[in-house]
Parts: structure tokens; C-alpha cells; sequence
């Protein structure tokens, strides 16, 4: 009989999922589903309202912005920048943070000492502010946001996994392996990752929703990705300037994103409860 | 007692020097690396070349990085964070009028966020086992799914703009003479006996200090629920319930005073964060405090500013920390 893998019965995982997938699917065929140019100026239709609102026009689904921008085709390829950040940042951060917090854990003395102090350094800065600041050295361009949120956020990966990996080191599984002899290299991925897989999975999927909204407020001050790219936090700005006149510009980038962290979030949270990790 | 607490806080200071040398140090290093060049971007555009050398000689760009690091940390040492680019100002002149802006509001937001975690939590172990406990954990997430900036541009939307209830922009109305005494608007207007005044001023900071504060309260409620659920496995709570106390009273006087520290503990690094939350929130409320202030440095590379607010902004937190520490100390009389 096939059946399903545990942690995919959970709804949570499901919804979650569903919600990233459809983002995901939206990014992907973004050139294809997108119905205009996210780019193209219409000049003379600027700020129009959603195709259903008096004044609407059925070429701009969701209307136009401040230079007569498709609503719709911006927050559709928007969604490639966001998941992109949320992929490759989140994918960097545990990288990063992961091994970090096994050497430190497994090594202690003064590899951890050393790695302790480094996230004392970094955890005495609001993150939002060392990933501005870090932007400003590095220039704007997808890459350096990705960059930038990986040097800021890999800290959450290892405070938390810094104390997994210590608790596992001292299982009497672990002792045993070193006294067959086993290298440190061995005992490291095939005795104690194991353990902390599902605590790093759960953690990666938490941070996803955490690098968009980062994404979307560097964006939001112009300090993300070129202006030639379509960005969540970058509609946001453009929209704020015309609150008046079309509230729904400022409406729909904001469920973009709310959408898109949620999504992380329940995959995040269902994960947590199947895995069975204890987060603080 | 509180010898206890003064030597926690020394050592805590002692710890916090060498964290700030790094800092400072590596905020140098990065604002450094940037193509630009303070010395051209602080003189008028019609500088002959020769006049920007001798301007960065005047300023020491000349000199080795190691150097110039020297060079500012005797004048801050000195209370001196250079003159910004853009504004033209002492840069400690700027941090000391928008720094206590952003306190009041990041005080104001905490307040809301421990109240809205407090019933939270309360109601989420409430409810635990019953037929509502999925929804109410739903419901969390989904508030863990809304950051502080989505909330405030929310509430421009709903409060400033549907149903025009609050003021989205600024501090205080046009009209008012902002009385100066202690920096703290909230405060002054208090000292000046303006309470007109006073509530004008608290309800420009209504919407940004609710949608910081909902941003931080579910993290808040979560940990309370749990940790209260670990204290009620402890024996004395089923001795209380043997002495025949209510459960209303097991929960309110016994049980929450032990399931709070962790609570607070988180509190203290959420107050961290929080900081950081207030840059985003200020700029969509157009509220005059340090994030309005850094955000315009980024966008003029103004660096003698994003290096002082960086470091203000650092030392904030450090000093958070030390203070959570220290409560917890004054609470929890295990840990003396």
C-alpha cells in the first residue's frame, strides 16, 4: 500500500504548501500568465482603478499604477523576486548557521567561545537595521539582498541549533560511535545531523517568511533590488504616494506578502508539530 | 539585592566595551568599502579638485583606514559624531532630537504588545483542549504572518483613510508649539500642562505604536501558553488545587508568576527587535524619530549619520538587554 509520508498529512503542511505553490507557480510562468509588461509605461492611463471598479479597464485586471504600470503584472513578478530572496537567503542563512553551530557544539572550547561572541556581536543589532547598513556597503541588486539577509539572519539558525547539536553530542548513541572510532566528520553527518535535521527544516521554512518581509522592507526604501525589477515593497512605496486616490494599489502588494509568510509560517509550524521540534 | 543587580550591570558593561569596539568597528569597515566620496559630497558641486584634496586631507581620508577608525573613536569618545553631509549638522545634535521619539514610541509599542500578549496567552492556554483551541492557534499564526509594517500601512488604509478615525502623519497637529524640556514629547506636554496637547500627541502615535505592538505580541502569547503549560506540571500547582483554590486564582496568583520570566526574557530580545521595527513604522507614519532619520542618511549616504545611528541603535539594545537581566533578577528570587 502507498501512503503518504507523515508530515505531509498534517493540514498545516498542506495549506502551507498549497499557498507557497501557487506563489511559486505564479513566479515561475510569470512571463507567460502576467498579462503586460510589468515595465511598460501607459501614460495615458495612469492610476486606474481594478477592471470590476467604475473607471476599470479590462487590460489592467487589478488597474494601473502611478505611471500607468499593470497592477497585476508587477505583483506577479514580484513574487519571482520574493521567492528567489526567500530561497537563496534562507538556503544561506542555514548554511551558514548550521555549520557553525555543529562546529561549535561539537568541537566547544574555543570554537565555540569564538562562535558564541560572534552572535553576541551580531545579536546586539536590530536585524532590519544590519541588513540596511550592509545594503549601503554592498549596492543594491538581487544578490547582494540575498547576501545581505544571509549575513544577518544566519545567527537564528545558530543560536538555536548550537544548543540541538550540544544535547545530541552528549546521547550515549554519539559516545558510542566515538568509541568505535568513528571520525569526528562521520560522527558529525551521520550521527548527529540526523538529530537536528528536523530542527533545521522547521527553522529554513520560518525563514522564508522572514527573508520576504526583509525583501519587501528594503525594497520598500529603495535599497533591494535595481528599479527595473518589480518588486512587493517596491509597489508599496509607489502606491503610498497616491493613498487617496487608489487605496487598492496599497492593498494588494500587502496581501502578497501577508499571503507569502503565511504560507511559510504554516508550513513552518506544521513542520514543527509532525518533526516534533520544540522551539523556544 | 541590590548589590547583586549593580554587580550583573557592571559585568554586563564590561562584557557590552568590546562588543561596541567590534561594532564600531566593523560598521567602519563596511561604510568604507562604499564608491563614494564624503570629501566631493560635503563641498559645492563647482570644487576645483584641488579644493577636494585639501578638504580630504582636512577630514583625514588621506591617512590609513586603522587610522581614521583611531581618529573617530577619540571624537566620539568626545561626544562628537562628525557633521552630517546632507543636513549640514552635528550629527549628535540630530540623534539627540529624534532618539527620544523613537523611545517613546518603541516604550508605547511594548506596553501594547505585553498587554495584547498577556490576554493572549492567557487565552490560548484558556482554550487549550477545547473545541476552539485549533482556531485560536490558528489565529496566531495568521498574527505571526502580519509584520509591524503591513499593520501600520493597514491601518493608514482603514483608520486614515475609510474611516478617517486618527491622524497617520507626524507628531502633533498643525498649530501646536511643541513645548522642550526633556526631548520626550509625551512628557513635555505633561510638564507644560498642555493636556490638549498631550492626547493630540498620543494620538498621532495611536497607529504606529498598535502596529508595532501587534507585530510582537503573538510571539509573546506562544511562549506564554507554553510556559505555562510546563508550570502546571509542577507539583505545587496540584497542591493548590488540593488547598481548594479556584483555578481562576491557581492560574492569576500562582501559576503566572513562575510562567512569566520566560515571557519576559523574550520580551526583552522582542524590545530588541522592536527597535528595529520602529525604522519602518516611522517612515510610513512620517514620524520624526531615528529610523525617519537613518533611512534618509541611506538614501543621501549621508555615513557619518548611518554610522552614529547604527551604533546608537546598538547600543540600545545592549542596554535592553542589560536591563532585562537585571528585572529578571529583581523577580526571580531563585536566581540570587
Amino acid at each position: 500500500m502507498f501512503s503518504l509520508p507523515h508530515w505531509l498529512r498534517s493540514p498545516r503542511v498542506v495549506a502551507g504548501l498549497l499557498i507557497v505553490g501557487l506563489i511559486a507557480a505564479a513566479a515561475l510562468l510569470a512571463p507567460v500568465i502576467a498579462p503586460n509588461d510589468p515595465q511598460e509605461q501607459h501614460l495615458v492611463s495612469t492610476l486606474l482603478p481594478p477592471a470590476w471598479s467604475p473607471g476599470g479597464d479590462a487590460a489592467f485586471p487589478l488597474g494601473t499604477d502611478s505611471l500607468g504600470r499593470c497592477v497585476l503584472s508587477r505583483l506577479i513578478h514580484g513574487a519571482r523576486v520574493a521567492l528567489t530572496v526567500a530561497i537563496f537567503a534562507s538556503l544561506g542563512a542555514m548554511l551558514l548557521g548550521a555549520v557553525l553551530a555543529h562546529l561549535a557544539g561539537y568541537a566547544g572550547g574555543a570554537v565555540d567561545w569564538t562562535v558564541g561572541r560572534a552572535v553576541d556581536v551580531w545579536m546586539s543589532f536590530p536585524p532590519v537595521i544590519l541588513s540596511l547598513i550592509l545594503m549601503v556597503g554592498l549596492g543594491v541588486g538581487l544578490r547582494n539582498v540575498i547576501l545581505a539577509i544571509v549575513l544577518v539572519d544566519w545567527t537564528r539558525f545558530c543560536r538555536v541549533l548550537r544548543a540541538e547539536v550540544m544535547v545530541t553530542a552528549r546521547r550515549d548513541y554519539v559516545a558510542a560511535a566515538r568509541l568505535v572510532g568513528f571520525s569526528h566528520w562521520r560522527i558529525l553527518t551521520r550521527e548527529i545531523l540526523p538529530g537536528t535535521l528536523p530542527l533545521i527544516v522547521t527553522l529554513t521554512s520560518l525563514e522564508m517568511g522572514i527573508a520576504v518581509v526583509v525583501e519587501a522592507i528594503l525594497s520598500f526604501v529603495g535599497m533591494s533590488v535595481s528599479a527595473d525589477q518589480a518588486a512587493w515593497g517596491q509597489m508599496i512605496a509607489d502606491a503610498r504616494l497616491s493613498i487617496y486616490e487608489t487605496p487598492w494599489n496599497l492593498a494588494f502588494p500587502i496581501l502578497a506578502i501577508f499571503f507569502a509568510v503565511l504560507g511559510f509560517n504554516l508550513l513552518g509550524d506544521g513542520l514543527r508539530r509532525t518533526l516534533d521540534v520544540r522551539l523556544a | 539585592m541590590s548589590l547583586t543587580v549593580l554587580r550583573l550591570i557592571m559585568r554586563r558593561v564590561i562584557v557590552a566595551l568590546p562588543i561596541l569596539a567590534i561594532v564600531s568597528a566593523l560598521l567602519f569597515c563596511v561604510l568604507r568599502v562604499l564608491p563614494v566620496d564624503p570629501a566631493a559630497m560635503s563641498l559645492p558641486p563647482t570644487a576645483t579638485l584641488a579644493e577636494i584634496d585639501a578638504k580630504r586631507r582636512e577630514m583625514g581620508l588621506d591617512r590609513p583606514l586603522a587610522a581614521q577608525y583611531a581618529i573617530w573613536v577619540k571624537d566620539v569618545a568626545a561626544g562628537d559624531f562628525g557633521t552630517s553631509i546632507h543636513f549640514r549638522r552635528a550629527v549628535a545634535g540630530l540623534i539627540a532630537e529624534t532618539l527620544p521619539a523613537t523611545i517613546e514610541l518603541a516604550l508605547l509599542a511594548m506596553i501594547v504588545a505585553a498587554a495584547l500578549g498577556l490576554a493572549g496567552g492567557l487565552y490560548l492556554f484558556h482554550v487549550r483542549g477545547t473545541w476552539r483551541e485549533p482556531a485560536a492557534d490558528l489565529g496566531s499564526i495568521v498574527l505571526l504572518s502580519i509584520p509591524e509594517f503591513l499593520w501600520g500601512l493597514f491601518f493608514i488604509l482603514l483608520f486614515g483613510v475609510a474611516v478617517p478615525l486618527l491622524p497617520f502623519t507626524g507628531r502633533l497637529s498643525a498649530g501646536f508649539q511643541r513645548p522642550m524640556h526633556t526631548g520626550f514629547l509625551l512628557l513635555d506636554t505633561l510638564i507644560a500642562g498642555r493636556f490638549d496637547m498631550f492626547r493630540d500627541a498620543l494620538a498621532h502615535m495611536a497607529l504606529p505604536a498598535l502596529a508595532l505592538g501587534l507585530a510582537f505580541s503573538p510571539a509573546i502569547m506562544r511562549v506564554l501558553r507554553s510556559s505555562l503549560i510546563d508550570v502546571y506540571h509542577d507539583e505545587y500547582i496540584a497542591q493548590a488545587r488540593l488547598r481548594g483554590l479556584s483555578e481562576r486564582r491557581i492560574l492569576l496568583r500562582h501559576a503566572l508568576k513562575n510562567a512569566i520570566l520566560p515571557t519576559l526574557s523574550l520580551m526583552g530580545v522582542q524590545f530588541g527587535f522592536l527597535f528595529g521595527g520602529t525604522l519602518l513604522v516611522e517612515v510610513i507614519y512620517s514620524y520624526p524619530g531615528l529610523g525617519n532619520l537613518m533611512v534618509d542618511a541611506v538614501r543621501n549616504a549621508d555615513l557619518p549619520i548611518i554610522q552614529a545611528v547604527g551604533l546608537t541603535y546598538c547600543i540600545l539594545v545592549l542596554a535592553i538587554n542589560t536591563m532585562v537581566d537585571a528585572l529578571y533578577l529583581v523577580l526571580d528570587p531563585r536566581l540570587r
